[in-house]
């Protein structure tokens, strides 16, 4: 088998993969790294993101008020040291992608704009029209392409972190072209492969969402903290869920139901005078509680309600929201300037993910993770927009410099076994892909897990349903295992990704249900039915999930709360 | 059903890991009409090739004394050759109009210190220049001026 | 349901274990009115043949990764609605590209020639961070925006009839981002950038075909960048009698 050396892997060439790479040879010029990625890094899904990344910048604004506004929106579960480190460096590391090339939109003056946006108390959003994403990725992308030595293994699928006494030493990854694995071996892994929207069927997410490194960190024995909160945007298009950016309604779009009201404002649902500009969580049960109500639109893909753009006027959207306005028109079929656009929440974030600490290691020496792959936790029950945008590039930089700190004092270890679990893996991987018996499609056993994702965690949860959930993820696990390959081809077999992925996805949906299962009060994104209110004398704790062979064991971690004790959250 | 096309095209300066089949453009690719304007429009470089072989037979005969240019008016009386000219006047038209077309968008925001002026403007100048050029060589050619 | 109809569909495919040239396979399945064709290959590979290759992402046209021929002209099939074709639609790979796999093109050449352009921010010295952001005004933003916009799908290449026979031409969307770094305010890299232009991989090659404009899924008009670039080039060149370089940006 094939084996390339450097001092550090990084899986995942998203926002996250990509700064830390940069940070990583920034920070030891002698440094090689291997980045790693299924797809192309400019296929990463933070191209999609829209709205924003936030940092503070106007002169009536403060780190304090950034620190207090992430905070209370993560219904005080952000761990307040992370959150305190991330306002800090917010400003930096966006400065650092305009001088990188990020085209930022401007003031007439020159200076770098910035918008409103949903739960933030100052305009504090950088923006770059509604494309934010797209820009950050491919400057990021396109800068990386300057240090000869991030060497990228594009189209390489990790199936396996490669473990010795241990600690980890690599990966293992299937040549997505060749349909050969290959050992990627160094001495600290940093994962940064995203979330996983698609375990839900209607989510903003685009395919490659699957939750891949926390699946590979759950089974290496890394518990996964905070599963149960999943994002709910509230403006997504009905059907495809995508995404219809925060910015809309920071730009000062309306919500309206099927009578034209702007409920947020007429009827009361927690966020006062922030209206559409309340965080994600209140929003999106707003909108779900005015479609049980009767007031929602009736539609193919589900009821939805609209958000309204008309008294805008075309300039402005043209101006701030132009991809908008070319997505409601190619995916509703309306021209947000003359129609309002049909919405309704939809999966788009996952506040969980790999427990890590502030540093992003993990509880397996070198083993490490940021961005939305990540739970550091900055986010806590609920994220606010365009905090993750920013995320990405603190916690990517102080992930990469931490690790490439401790590549560089471990040691690159024995290789026969790692090359061992890596031929094993290898011969895994061939079985499954010569698998013609029995079993079901692929396809099959994805819309069930979705389906039972979306009944049992949806925006609201119930205690029945989301055991029902965990029931049917465990007997899933068991199913996949059986699965029924069509593509017994070794050249570009995207088949046997797809079942990859599929394992992935449910072992990650095994650990949102059994999380949401247990949090019995509502908090963030996690609205139980059961438990409406929030229970801070027995649940103010990170949940953890472990891997256990005979089902997956919870435990709990404490807050780190500093100064800002835990209130009542009313906007 | 495809066409071949240039065998190295978009090929990597390392040699792929899997065989590739090679690079090709669909049936339609050179007869669809948008690509035959253009083609069209390339393909009148024959005719400034041929005017400019035209313009040495005119110089030759220029310089080899009076009666070798008259025999080259003779010729031009020939209708093979107003047809050829006809040719060219088309050729022009539509160069002229298709490169007119695209000339405005092919300003750069700032040449050094100066700023092109906007699609429109730049519209209206070369097609003035183009018709005080044509006035001016057939007023001076037709005789209407010495 | 009265609202579902039957189309089909040829797609190319080819596996170089298997194949010794690209082949055709037919494939009829029930349509929404709504879908995009990336809704039907997908249907096809989950319920009809899982061993149909291609590549796909986000779905709402950001990525790129989607770029496939339907009827003989280079889509994204993510964003390209079903219902503007008949009864039979053919899906091939992209023009011009060799082809891994079924409907997967080799783009490590365009890799290559997007890094020659060096799409990085060039400057003599590094700004530091306390420094803050550069300024920069909403027109000179403006002047390179356009350009910024592109989305690494290729459409282009696959539209050229240059790229189909000069291998050595770096093709529009390579140009255009090239491009887009010369005109922005912040970079000081034009010189290095414009003898690459000038190099091997010159731009001098395009003919104004303007078909990587007319395909472009978001209107970066990489012609006009082409051709800006060509005259900015050649400025570049006189200027470089006048001025010697190392003095100038």
């Amino acid at each position: 088998m094939e084996v390339f050396r450097h001092d550090l892997v990084i899986v995942g060439g998203g926002g996250a993969g990509l700064r830390a790479a940069i940070a990583v040879v920034e920070a030891d010029p002698k440094a090689s790294v291997a980045l790693v990625s299924k797809v192309y890094p400019m296929r990463s899904h933070t191209v999609s993101a829209e709205g924003g990344a936030a940092a503070v910048a106007a002169p009536d604004d403060s780190l304090e008020m950034h620190f207090k506004d992430t905070v209370k929106g993560s219904d005080f579960l952000a761990d307040q040291d992370c959150v305190d480190y991330f306002v800090d460096h917010a400003v930096e590391e966006l400065t650092l992608l305009e001088h990188w090339g990020c085209p930022w939109s401007r003031d007439a003056d020159g200076r770098v704009a910035v918008r409103a946006f949903g739960g933030m108390t100052a305009k504090r959003t950088w923006y770059a029209a509604d494309k934010v994403g797209f820009h950050m990725l491919h400057t990021l992308f396109q800068t990386s392409m300057r240090y000869d030595r991030i060497v990228r293994y594009d189209e390489q699928f990790v199936t396996k972190l490669l473990i010795e006494d241990g600690v980890v030493k690599g990966v293992v990854a299937l040549d997505v072209r060749e349909g050969v694995p290959r050992a990627i071996l160094g001495r600290a892994v940093i994962l940064t492969t995203g979330g996983a929207g698609k375990c839900f069927p209607f989510t903003t997410n685009g395919t490659i969402k699957t939750g891949d490194g926390m699946a590979l960190a759950y089974r290496a024995g890394v518990g996964l903290k905070d599963m149960e909160f999943v994002q709910y945007h509230p403006t997504g298009l009905p059907g495809t869920g995508i995404l219809i950016t925060e910015a809309s309604r920071g730009e000062g779009g309306y919500v309206i139901n099927s009578e034209g009201e702007r409920f947020l404002v007429t009827r009361d649902y927690g966020v006062g005078q922030k209206a559409e500009l309340g965080p994600r969580d209140m929003i999106s049960r707003a909108i779900m509680l005015e479609i049980a109500a009767g007031r929602g639109i009736k539609g193919s893909y589900g009821d939805f309600v609209q958000l309204d753009l008309r008294h805008l006027g075309e300039a402005k959207i043209m101006e701030r929201l132009p991809f908008v306005r070319t997505l409601a028109r190619t995916y509703a079929g309306v021209d947000p300037v003359f129609q309002p656009i049909p919405i309704r929440p939809v999966v788009h974030y996952m506040m969980g993910g790999i427990d890590t600490d502030i540093d992003g290691a993990t509880t397996l020496p070198g083993l490490y993770a940021a961005g939305e792959t990540a739970c550091v936790s900055m986010n806590g029950a609920n994220r606010l927009g365009s905090n993750s945008l920013t995320e990405c590039l603190v916690f990517g930089a102080r992930t990469g410099q931490k690790a490439i700190a401790y590549a560089r004092g471990a040691s690159a270890g024995n290789e026969a076994p790692l090359l061992r679990q890596a031929q094993e893996e290898a011969a895994r991987i061939e079985e499954l892909r010569g698998r013609r018996k029995g079993g079901e499609r692929i396809a099959q056993i994805r819309r069930e897990m979705q389906k039972t994702m979306e009944e049992g965690c949806g925006v609201y949860r119930e205690q029945a349903s989301m055991q029902e959930s965990v029931r049917v993820m465990a007997q899933l696990r068991g199913r996949v295992a059986d699965l029924q390959l069509e593509d017994a081809s070794k050249v570009f077999n995207t088949e046997i990704l797809t079942a990859l992925e599929l394992a992935n996805m449910v072992d990650v949906a095994e650990t949102i249900a059994v999380a949401a299962a247990a949090r019995r009060e509502s908090r963030g994104s996690h609205a139980c039915n059961d438990y409406k209110t929030r229970n801070d004398q027995e649940f103010l704790h990170h949940s953890l999930v472990h891997f256990e062979p005979g089902g997956p064991r919870l435990s709990q971690k404490p807050v780190n709360i500093t100064r800002f004790q835990p209130e009542e959250r009313k906007y | 059903m495809s066409r071949p096309v240039n065998p190295h095209a978009m090929a990597p300066a390392r040699a792929g890991s899997t065989r590739t089949a090679p690079p090709s453009v669909p049936d339609g690719f050179w007869s669809a009409p948008r690509m035959r304007r253009y083609l069209i429009f390339d393909a009148t470089g024959i005719t400034y090739l041929l005017i400019g072989l035209l313009i040495l037979r005119v110089a030759w005969a220029l310089g080899s004394g009076p009666e070798a240019w008259q025999a080259l008016l003779q010729q031009f009386r020939h209708p093979a050759y107003l047809g050829f000219h006809l040719l060219v006047l088309l050729s022009v038209i539509v160069v002229g109009l298709r490169f007119f077309g695209l000339f405005p968008k092919a300003q750069p925001p700032k040449i050094g210190p100066v700023t092109p002026p906007p699609g429109p403007v730049i519209h209206a100048m070369l097609y003035a220049a183009w018709g005080a050029l044509t006035l001016g060589l057939v007023l001076v050619l037709g005789g209407f001026l010495p | 349901m009265s609202d579902v109809q039957k189309k089909k569909f040829i797609v190319t495919r080819f596996d170089p274990d298997k194949d010794q040239v690209p082949k055709t396979q037919e494939y009829t399945i029930p349509v929404k009115p709504d879908w995009k064709v990336l809704d039907a290959l997908n249907y096809i590979k989950d319920e009809v043949d899982g061993s149909i290759s291609h590549r796909w992402s986000c779905r709402m046209a950001v990525c790129g990764s989607c770029g496939m021929l339907v009827n003989g002209e280079p889509k994204l099939t993510c964003s390209t609605a079903l219902s503007d074709y008949g009864d039979e639609v053919h899906i091939a790979p992209l023009s011009n590209f060799p082809v891994i796999r079924d409907l997967v093109v080799d783009i490590e050449g365009f890799m290559d020639k997007f890094k020659s352009v060096k799409p990085w921010i060039i400057r003599a010295k590094e700004k530091a961070v306390e420094e803050g952001p550069c300024r920069q005004t909403p027109e000179e933003l403006h002047a390179f925006k356009q350009f910024s916009m592109c989305i690494n799908c290729m459409l282009c290449y696959a539209a050229c009839p240059v790229v189909s026979n000069v291998p050595e031409f770096l093709g529009p969307a390579a140009i255009a981002l090239g491009h887009r770094y010369n005109l922005d305010s912040r970079d000081e890299g034009a010189g290095e950038r414009n003898e690459v232009f000038r190099g091997e991989g010159t731009i001098f090659e395009c003919s104004f075909a303007n078909e990587c404009s007319e395909v472009c899924p978001k209107s970066v008009d990489p012609a006009a960048a082409i051709n800006q670039a060509k005259l900015l080039a050649v400025v570049d060149w006189a200027k470089s009698f006048v001025v010697p370089r190392g003095g100038d940006k």
